[in-house]
């Protein structure tokens, strides 16, 4: 499991999209299982994301479809099962995210962390090989960024799964991950194990790692000096 | 001055831009329906939210319009002493005009503004993104019925919006003016042709129908995710087809009822 972390605006999300194959790279390349998928045709695309899971922030659900409907979307489309295979699987994914009994409300009755776990409940739908995740903590209470710290740790080893996580959470990402990367301007500026990063020297990565408000990344947006602004009318 | 050229030139640009998308994106939803028994079920679905949804509306229009067809076409015919044409009049007005052209701005009013919010709520909440994620075409599964169902659709409203205008042009005619009944029809029956009205006033609603749901499908799909961008794309789509219809219909009209 790799957690991607830096500052906001730096691309984090981009990444994501750019693994997942909605954006195009202007350079480099892009390798999932050794191929590169920026170079990918539409139809070896959507192949592709068969194996693939995203897990947006919002949770992105079917706004018309029950959680029980949302969960079998994955499956009605890419296979051929009959409806009681399909109503096992869903079963067994909603038992996962400990979601089971929901499974006949709609997304507009769920609170924000339930709205997430059935999303997440739906990503691992087709068992693909690969997670991503885009801010998966942000915006929840304890209890629910317990439980989806929890559930993606769960997850990842149950399933024998590659993730790649972005958050702002250090503490959370930190706790699960394997591997880190720190990104800011664009660049990769510290990576490696979780302990390791906590002991490196840089001052970004220490700026960002301890939440020091000011430091390589100021604090005041650029502005003329403060004495001419204010006084000189 | 040059200010002026390179934002007029990025407007210019921009505009044929879109135009192009739109057409790359008309062409992928129309080849991408699935006519299997799924898309069906996805198809007949839109057309109940397309079509059935917009029968009221249709229906009550239909029958004030023609209402008043009856009324001031009688009041104009009376001092000619031809008010047995009241029926002929009627008729051809609905059939070639008033049918398709009404019709088509309703239902940009009512089913092309809904289309356009509801797609581009999808577009914001990520919803169409993460279709897209699972490898599901969201051109072929979201777009594409609700294409087809507009399609579909706007020729058969325009004919209830025809047949439903007649009878309260009947209504106010035959039974509170007094016209007879007989001619009414009869007249009616004698001067409606039907390759050269009826056929053309289904032409003119297919073509309508085709400019309405392209217009209001694209701007949903092209809005900008957010609160605002939905409203801009709402109202582009009720603007743009309003104009486009209109503007077609004196295209077609020129075409199909002039003498060259």
């Amino acid at each position: 499991m790799t957690a991607i972390m830096g500052p906001s605006g730096t691309g984090k999300t981009t990444l994501l999209r750019l693994i997942g194959g909605q954006l195009k790279p202007e350079r480099g390349e892009i390798l999932l299982d050794g191929q590169d998928v920026s170079k990918f045709k539409r139809k070896a695309l959507f192949d592709a994301r068969k194996k693939m899971g995203m897990l947006f922030q919002s949770g992105a659900l079917f706004s018309d479809l029950s959680v029980y409907e949302n969960v079998a979307f994955p499956l009605r489309e890419h296979t051929n099962l009959s409806e009681e295979i399909i109503r096992d699987i869903v079963y067994m994914k909603l038992q996962a995210v400990g979601l089971r009994g929901a499974r006949d409300l709609m997304p507009a009755e769920l609170s924000g962390g339930m709205t997430r776990r059935v999303a997440l409940a739906r990503t691992i739908a087709l068992d693909p090989e690969l997670l991503l995740y885009d801010e998966p903590f942000a915006g929840q209470d304890p209890i629910a960024m317990g439980v989806l710290v929890q559930l993606i740790r769960l997850l990842n080893d149950a399933l024998d799964l590659t993730s790649v996580l972005v958050s702002h959470d250090i503490n959370e990402s930190l706790s699960i991950c394997d591997h880190a990367v720190i990104l800011a301007d664009g660049v990769v500026i510290g990576e490696g194990a979780p302990a390791d990063l906590k002991k490196s020297e840089s001052p970004l990565v220490r700026q960002f790692l301890n939440g020091l408000p000011d430091g390589p990344v100021p604090f005041h947006y650029p502005a003329s000096d403060y004495q001419s602004d204010l006084i000189d009318q | 001055m040059i200010d002026f050229l390179v934002k007029n030139g990025r407007t210019g640009l921009e505009f044929c831009s879109t135009v192009g998308r739109s057409g790359i994106f008309l062409l992928h939803c129309v080849l991408g329906l699935s006519w299997n028994l799924k898309g069906l079920k996805l198809l007949s679905r839109q057309m109940y939210n397309v079509g059935v949804l917009s029968l009221v509306i249709i229906i009550v229009s239909g029958l004030f319009i023609g209402m008043v067809l009856g009324l001031q076409g009688y009041s104009i015919l009376i001092d000619y002493g031809s008010e047995q044409a009241i029926g002929q009049m009627v008729a051809l007005t609905l059939v070639r005009e008033l049918g398709p052209v009404v019709t088509a701005l309703l239902f940009a009013g009512r089913a092309g503004s809904a289309l356009t919010a509801e797609i581009g709520l999808m577009k914001a909440t990520e919803q169409l993104s993460s279709m897209e994620m699972m490898g599901v075409d969201p051109l072929k599964r979201v777009i594409a019925p609700r294409l087809w169902a507009g399609f579909l659709s706007m020729p058969l409203l325009a004919a209830i919006f025809s047949m439903v205008g007649i009878f309260g042009g009947m209504l106010v005619g035959v039974d509170w003016l007094g016209v007879y009944e007989g001619s009414f029809w009869a007249n009616m029956q004698s001067s409606v042709e039907f390759r050269e009205d009826i056929l053309n006033g289904v032409i003119k609603s297919i073509v309508f129908g085709l400019v309405c749901t392209w217009i209001a499908v694209f701007q949903g799909y092209d809005s900008v995710p957010t609160s605002e961008g939905i409203s801009v794309a709402t109202t582009k789509t009720v603007v743009y087809s309003s104009l486009a219809v209109l503007g077609l219909d004196f295209i077609l009209t020129a075409v199909m009822f002039s003498s060259f």
